[in-house]
Order: C-alpha cells, then structure tokens, then sequence
C-alpha cells in the first residue's frame, strides 16, 4: 500500500519539482525591469571639429604595425547606449568619409541592416521562398522585428539633411524594404575631400537573426549601426541586404563607447581603450578597431573568460574567449583550435596583424552562432560535445579563416560570396586535414569517419545543376544551392586545382594573393589571374567551366574486358586458367556531363601488374588497350589519388570485375539491426 | 507460500522452462528482418559491389560514403527500404500479439505445452486481444498525450531559463516520469491479457477491470520487476553494442551479424521475463477459486495446467467443464 503511493507520489513530485525548477529559472533569466533610457543628441560627445580640420586618424593602437595597414576610408565614432529590456540601442554616430575614389561624389548611400527583419523586407521575403539557416518564417512573431531608425543626420558644412534621406531598393526593386537609405548631398564631395556625417540613430535587435540580436540576456550586436556603402568599380556599391548575403564595407578606424548595464560581461572588436562604471549601475566599455571594416560586439552576464596570448609574426595577440558556463569544459579544445588556426594561416598564407582576438560560444538556441566579423568571431558548439565530435573545431578554425578571407582580404560578399565563404571553406580543408586528418576531420567516433573535404563535396553535388560560383549570392536558385556551391564547390574546385597546378603551387598562389590584396577589395580576376600568374598555365579552360560555369563532372569506367587472343581455338583451350593464355584487355571510359577534363586512369591486372593512363577528356568515351598479358584484368579506376572533387559520382569511377559483396553486406547488416531492434520495440510496448 | 516467492524469479524460471518461445519470436523476426533488408541489400549492392570506393566502407565505416551511397539516383529512394522496415515491424507486431496467448498459456503450464494446446490458446484469444489492444492503445495514447503535452510545456518553460542544462534535465526527468507511468499502463494491460487467457475470460472489461484493481495493489512489486527487467534489457543492449564497436574488426561483417544477431536475441529475454512476472502475479494474487460441480458420476480430472505454487488454485481445465 505504501509503496504504491510512493510510487504514484514520485511522478507528481517530479512533475511538481520540475515545474517549480523551470518557473525559477525562467524568472531567473527575465532580465531585470529598467527605466528605457535614451542618448540625446545633446549629450553625446559628436566630434566638434571643423569640416576643414577633417581626417581619418592614422593611429596604431589596435594593430602590431608602426603604420596604417590599410587605405582607411572611413572613421566611425559612435557612442551607443544599450537597453537591456527593450533589446534596443540608442546611439550617435559620426563617421568621417575620405574620398579617394578619384571622381565628386554627390549622394550616400547607406545600409541599415537591421531593417531587414520586417515582415515585407526582401530579406524575409527571401527567407520564405528560399529557405534560411535560421527561421524560416512559418509566422510572423514579434519577436522576429528589428529596425534601424536614423533619427537624425546633419552633414558638417551642409546642415540637416534628414528630410533628404530617402529608402532605395538597387536589387529588386521592394519598396517595402528599408536596408538601404540614400543621402543626396546639396554639394558633392570633391576627390581627396573629407565630409563627416554626424547621426543619432535607434537600434531595435530581434531575437537573433542571421547571428545577431538578442536571446534570453545574451546580445549580439553585429551590422547595428548605419552604415556606408563602397565605391567600387566606379559606382556606390550598397546592395539590400538579403537572406544569402554578408556584407561590403570599406576599412578605416573604429571608436566605439558601449554603455551597458554593469552586470554585463562584453567583448567586442577591436582593443578595448577604458571602462568606466556609471552612477546608473551601467558601464561605460571604449573599444577602438585600427584597419577594420566592421565592428561587432556583444554582452551577456554569465560568460566565463579566458585570456591568453598567441604569439604571432608582428606581435602577442591577446586571443579572449567568452564561453557559456555549461561549455567551460571545451575551453581547451577552444583555444587549441584557435592557436591551431593562427599558426596555419600565419604559416601559409601572412601574419595576423591584429592585437586581440575574441570567440564568442553563443547563447545556446541563439542564431548568433558561426559568425564573422574583424577580430570577433562566434562559434558554435552545446552542452556534450565528446570527442571525435569535431564540430567546434570546425566552426571556431572556419570563422577565424575569415579574418583572412573577409577581414583582411576584404571581398564583395554581397556579389562574389564564394570569395570568401568558398576561398575559406577550402582553406578551412586543409588546415582541418592538417589537424585532424583528411578523413577523420568532422568525424573520428566509434569507428564511423568523415572529413571536411567529403563534406564540403557532398554539399555541392547535391546541389550541382543550377549555380555558377561566379554570381551575386541574392540570386542563386534557393539556400541549399547558394551553401552548396559557394562554400561546397568553391571549396572542391580549389581542391581539384592542386591536382592541375600542384599542391605546393596552389599554396603558393594563395599566399601571393592573401599579401598582395590583404587590405582591399580584390575581384575575381583578381584571385584568378594570381593563380594563373604563379603557376604560369593558361587555366581558363578550368576557370571557365568551374567558376564561371555549370557544368557537371562525371567519369565513369563504362566497361572492362579482358578475352583469350585465342579465342577462336577449340573452346576448352580458348580461356583455359592456366599461365599461358594470353588475354587481350580494353578499359572503355566514359565522360557522362559537360565537364572536361584530363584525368588520370589506373589498371590492375590479376597478377598485380599496374599501368597508369591519361584520358584528356575530349570525347564523350574513349577505350584504354588492348593490354597483352597472360592475365586478366582485375580493376580500373579514374583519378587514382584522388585529387579530383568535383566529380559528381565517385563510385562510378572505379570497377572492378570480380564483385566485392562485403561492403553492400556490411551496411545491410547495420540495416538488418535497427530493422529488427524496432520490431521488438514496437512489440514491447504496444502488445 | 505461493505471495512469497518473489515476482522476478519465479517470472525468471517460466521464461527458462519455456525457451523455445523466445527462439522462435527471435527467428520470426530475423526471418522478417532480412525480408525487409533484401531492397536495401540490393540497391546498395548496384552501387558498391563493383566500385573501389566501397572499400572505405569496409575497412573503418566511412559515413560520407554511406550518405553519398544513399543519395545515388540508382539506389532509389530511400523510402522503399524504409517503408519495407515499417511493414514488416508492424508484421512482427501482430504476430507477436496473435502468439501471445498461447505464449502465456504455456508459462502458467506445469509441463511443455502440446502445439495444439498453444494454437488453440492463440485461437480462442485473438478476438478478445484485439480488443484488449484497442482499448490499450486509446488508453496508452491519452496517457502520453498528456504526458508528452506536459513534457512539452515544461521543456519550452525551461528554455527560457539562462541555465543551458536545465531543458536537458527537464527533458530527461520528464522521460522518466513518463517511463514510469507507461510501465505501470504496460503492467495493467499485461495482467489484463493474462486473465484473458488464463480465465478465459470472454468479456475482456472484466479482465481490464481486475487488473486495473491488480495494478493498484500490487504496484510496488510489480513495477519494480518490470523496471528491473528493463533495466537488464538497458544493459544487454549497450553491452552488445559496445561488444561490437570494441571487439568486433571493422572488416568482419560475420563477427558483427553475430554479435548484433545475439544481442537482439537477448534482448527479446527481458520483455520474456515481464511477461513471466505478469503471469507468476496472476497465478499468485488474481486466481478466482473454481466451484467445481461435482455429478455423481466421477469427473475425470485433467492433468493440473496451473503452477503447483499458486494456491489457493484454481485448475485450469479444459473449458467445456467450468461451470459458469
């Protein structure tokens, strides 16, 4: 009697508890009620300097260099006030424009990120039909809006120009969509002149949306602030921001005062200059970015922190990681593959000339995680992660490779994405690969593997019929398209080139460009001709189908046959097994898609004998042979060391004549098991 | 004494006296297994049998291999073999429920039951087990609605706390919490089918109705026997597994039929062994004394098919002799 009370009375306590638990924490978790606060214009320390005394400061503070690294264009100053209720900051902005781009400029456009999470935006609109990485909108919730407001802007010599600003959509047209705000000027800016615009604007963070805004109380304030667009290529170039898309923006000199409450713990790009505490329980945090073209940051009250130093080529990097208190045991795995990373692009591609380096492991459930911006990055990793689980190591080595392709090497991500998601993916290969072995690098547990090369190919060949690499990243045909082949193929064609031009010229190639463009805004010629440069090929006929191109590859042995010369002799000697038959043996290839290209061919005999072939590719078949020997053939396979892969189907291209019913048996097997492992659970619980 | 023997070893002894009923629903479900493995077999043997690549799949388990395997144009969809698996999961469910009863006759038997014997049980209850699954099923699926739906509500509760570990230990109480009740529905309807079939019971309200009051008696005993045996079956199949994954060479696809072939044949033992439970606590607690009507004329009495333990007994006799 007792016991079944007890027993009864045990699930409703465990429900009671937990429920009692979970209220607590929720409370726990609801951030405290403060009085909205809002920086006036008044207040806010604006630079008063004289247009005439403008320039962009030449300082050094946040760089191991004695001078500028960069063209700075641009110098943000922005003294910005974060609500922690609201998920809102108030802020003002001057920013300080040098024109060199040889030619009068008399308009601004530019970019309120933000703005994109409205239900009519284009970015949302894209989301929908194409499908996100984040949310994919099967309703509208209030906790998906965000907005950035400019509330007011006066251009120094020129007064208040607020009532000019008005929303243009240059991509498609949305009048709906608010990401982008031209300012036509009342006097153009001469070439070499300097103008300032001195703003006050309002932030609202949704909760997070393509890795930034807000989750619970952590924050990541990433594209938050007006932003000017590029002069490019003879023209402004400020694309709406769209689901596939990052961002462009020109380098320059960040100054950046976060008030947040005190209890928060920030990071944020850059070094950080002074931190003061406010009597209104808030802080005050300054950080200053030298040769950046973005500033991000972010605040929670629970990380734990570590601190440590790389000593890299131009200097120490102060390398901060902002963990989740449940993470803290993955600290080392963390700092390990950040010290990895530096080493391998520092020894292969340039130095890392920054003074700091922060991760950020991101709240939990956010959409903030795997981001990068200039010297901050996030990762992404949970609760239990084992090891052999390389996920981690692979989103923290991805996003710190974008302080090179992005940060340094600073690419239109709005039009050419494959120059830095796709060159980083594929650096992100070989230093994985290097690490942590080509085919174990995602996945080394319990006996099953995969590496990060397979799996950036099955990305692509899964989606390899509609994109070319070369295309703006808002028009590719949906998400899967845009990530398998901007990053997939990108990845693989560069893989596949080291089999065209060698593995230690490709290496070579890579560092030329990394150097010779780390600091500006290179082209895709840019990237191709260096490659074609340094290894002293004409590649256009590569260039051409991959980059520029869709067509497909896949090369299958079509058939193998080996017969008796004698075949024709009385049938009981014709093709007798014994030593002193003669086979006369053909391997017939096939080239099934539109890609052309040389490859290797392998064939093995009986016996063991191996003979190497090259097909150039040029017809749609060709047949290998005849090989004379007194034995048959036993297998034929393309692309022997397996340096090609973009090829769509590599099972097809290998065969062998005797069949090998083991692997098939292997994987029924697995099959057999969790087949019957159902049925007797299906049984178990319902009969 | 009969209520002192304990649950778990007399259900132990009648799943040992009567080994055969788990090697033969072991069989049936291999037999089904590999019925439905043969369109997996088959659409992966047209993409690996003659490609070098497949190597990778032998010599260690590459899963890239094995995703790009399955996403082949030639291997078809993947529902095919799936849906194969499903049908024949459902197939081994209803043979498992048409064979139970006589499963649970010769568990309450004192000698081998005759083949006739167990059809004829499997025979006389089907009707009534259908019943008996249906008003289980609709019970069962209200229980973990509920249960679930709270599950639910408490997981979405703790996400918003800012203790990342919270919705995880709410996720694995609440599993727990839930396991236990659908035990305890399980052990109803388990003691239900036994008086069924032991009884004969024809009106199957009465059987759910009697263990329902069972169930509420005697669930201390009961449920930590039924949690035990889960627990051993928690054991077994982890062990197997890890018996395979340490042992097994990656190479020997014979080694791994093995060990994963016995490992589910001893995990078919634990569900055995509740099943045994039920019946050792119907024989014990749930026996209805029988008045038998005696003619003048002797009566013939059959051998006793009721443990000698359970007393006070009621003999299981042939039907047409029970009195009413």
């Amino acid at each position: 009697m007792k016991m079944r009370w007890m027993i009864l009375f045990f699930p409703m306590v465990s429900i009671i508890g937990l429920s009692l638990a979970v209220m607590r924490h929720a409370a726990e978790a609801a951030p405290p009620q403060a009085p909205a606060t809002v920086v006036s214009a008044a207040t806010a320390p604006m630079a008063a300097r004289s247009a005439g005394a403008l320039a962009i400061p030449d300082t050094v503070l946040a760089i191991n260099s004695d001078e500028p690294m960069s063209e700075r264009v641009v110098h943000y100053e922005i003294d910005a006030k974060y609500d922690a209720v609201k998920h809102a900051v108030d802020a003002t902005e001057v920013l300080t424009y040098h024109n060199v781009t040889g030619q009068a400029l008399d308009h601004f456009p530019f970019h309120l990120y933000q703005n994109a999470f409205q239900p009519k935006a284009t970015w949302v609109n894209e989301a929908k039909v194409m499908g996100s990485r984040d949310t994919n909108y099967e309703k509208w919730e209030d906790k998906y809006f965000g907005s950035e407001e400019i509330k007011h802007l006066e251009v120094v010599g020129q007064g208040d120009l607020t009532a000019q600003l008005h929303f243009i959509a240059p991509d498609d047209g949305n009048k709906e969509d608010k990401t982008v705000i031209d300012l036509p000027l009342s006097k153009p800016i001469a070439p070499g002149e300097y103008v300032q615009f001195k703003m006050t604007f309002q932030t609202k963070f949704p909760e997070t949306q393509a890795r930034s805004g807000y989750k619970r109380d952590f924050v990541l304030g990433g594209q938050w602030f007006p932003k000017v667009g590029v002069f490019w290529h003879g023209a402004w170039n400020c694309h709406q921001y769209h689901n596939t898309t990052e961002f462009f923006a020109d380098f320059g000199v960040y100054d950046v005062k976060l008030t947040v409450p005190q209890k928060e713990i920030v990071g944020a790009s850059g070094v950080k200059v002074a931190e003061v505490s406010n009597p209104d329980s808030t802080k005050t945090v300054t950080y200053h970015g030298d040769d950046i073209h973005d500033f991000a940051w972010t605040a929670a009250p629970r990380y734990k922190v570590r601190e440590a130093v790389y000593q890299a080529q131009m200097g120490p990097v102060q390398m901060r990681i902002l963990m989740q208190p449940a993470h803290w045991s993955q600290v080392d795995r963390h700092e390990n593959i950040l010290r990895q990373s530096l080493d391998h692009f520092e020894k292969w591609y340039g130095p890392y000339p920054y003074k700091t380096l922060t991760l950020v492991d991101t709240e939990p459930g956010s959409a903030a995680f795997g981001m990068e911006y200039p010297t901050f990055i996030t990762g992404g990793t949970t609760w239990f992660m084992p090891e052999g689980l390389y996920g981690p190591e692979l989103v923290v080595e991805h996003e710190f490779g974008h302080q090179y392709w992005y940060g340094m090497v600073a690419t239109n991500e709005f039009e050419d994405a494959w120059m830095d998601e796709g060159i980083n993916s594929y650096s992100e290969v070989k230093v994985l690969d290097s690490m942590l072995g080509k085919d174990t690098s995602i996945l080394n547990l319990a006996g099953a593997t995969v590496g990060e090369r397979e799996n950036q190919r099955l990305g692509y060949v899964s989606m390899a019929d509609f994109d070319a690499m070369a295309k703006n990243a808002y028009e590719f045909y949906n998400a899967n398209s845009y990530g398998g082949v901007t990053y997939g193929k990108t990845a693989s064609v560069l893989l596949t080139l080291e089999s065209i031009i060698g593995e230690d010229t490709m290496a070579k190639a890579m560092r030329v460009y990394f150097m010779k463009y780390r600091f500006t805004h290179p082209s895709k010629e840019d990237f191709l001709k260096t490659i074609e440069e340094v290894s002293g090929k004409d590649l256009r006929w590569y260039f051409n189908q991959a980059v520029y191109g869709t067509p497909v590859m896949d090369y299958k042995v079509a058939r193998i046959e080996s017969l008796p010369v004698n075949w024709y002799e009385e049938k009981k000697k014709a093709g007798k097994d014994d030593k002193d038959t003669v086979y006369r043996s053909y391997v017939w290839l096939q080239r099934k898609e539109d890609f052309v290209m040389p490859v290797d061919v392998e064939i093995k005999f009986e016996n063991g004998d191996k003979i190497r072939e090259h097909w150039d590719g040029a017809g749609r078949w060709t047949r290998l042979g005849p090989y004379e020997k007194k034995t048959k053939l036993a297998s034929a396979e393309i692309d022997p060391d397996h340096k090609i892969e973009i090829d769509r189907n590599d099972f097809n291209n290998s065969y062998r004549t005797e069949a090998n019913g083991k692997p098939a048996r292997k994987v029924a097997n697995y099959w057999l098991f969790v087949e019957q492992w159902v049925s007797q659970a299906l049984a178990w619980w319902a009969v | 004494m009969a209520e002192k023997q304990g649950l778990l070893s007399s259900g132990w002894r009648m799943v040992g006296r009567n080994k055969r009923y788990i090697v033969w629903f072991y069989v049936l479900n291999l037999f089904l297994g590999l019925f439905g493995t043969v369109a997996f077999f088959t659409q992966a043997g047209t993409i690996l049998d003659h490609s070098l690549l497949a190597d990778r799949l032998v010599h260690g388990f590459d899963f890239g291999v094995y995703v790009e395997m399955l996403a082949r144009p030639e291997f078809g969809p993947t529902t095919a073999s799936r849906w194969a698996g499903v049908f024949l999961a459902v197939l081994f469910f209803v043979a498992t429920a048409l064979f139970l009863p006589g499963v649970l006759q010769g568990y309450a038997s004192t000698y081998r039951l005759p083949r006739e014997d167990f059809f004829r049980a499997c025979g006389r209850n089907l009707w009534r087990f259908i019943r008996l699954m249906i008003v289980a099923f609709i019970i069962f699926l209200i229980v973990a609605g509920v249960l679930f739906g709270i599950r639910g509500a408490l997981e979405k509760a703790a996400d918003e706390s800012t203790n990342e570990l919270l919705p995880v230990y709410v996720s694995f109480a609440s599993l727990f919490v839930i396991f236990l009740v659908m035990s305890i529905l399980r052990i109803w309807f388990d003691l239900a089918q036994a008086d069924v079939v032991l009884s004969d019971q024809r009106a199957v309200r009465k059987s759910i109705g009697a263990a329902f009051r069972h169930t509420w008696r005697g669930m201390g005993r009961l449920l930590a026997s039924y949690v035990m045996a889960t627990i051993v079956a928690a054991i077994v199949l982890v062990a197997g597994i890890l018996v395979w994954m340490k042992f097994v060479p990656p190479a020997s696809v014979m080694g791994a039929f093995f060990v994963s072939q016995l490992t589910l044949l001893l995990l078919l033992i634990p569900r055995f062994w509740q099943r045994g439970v039920a019946v050792t606590y119907y024989l014990q607690n749930m026996v209805q004394p029988i008045a038998v009507v005696e003619s003048v004329t002797a009566v013939t009495v059959v051998a006793p098919v009721v443990a000698e333990s359970a007393v006070p007994v009621a003999p299981v006799v042939p039907p047409e002799t029970q009195a009413s």
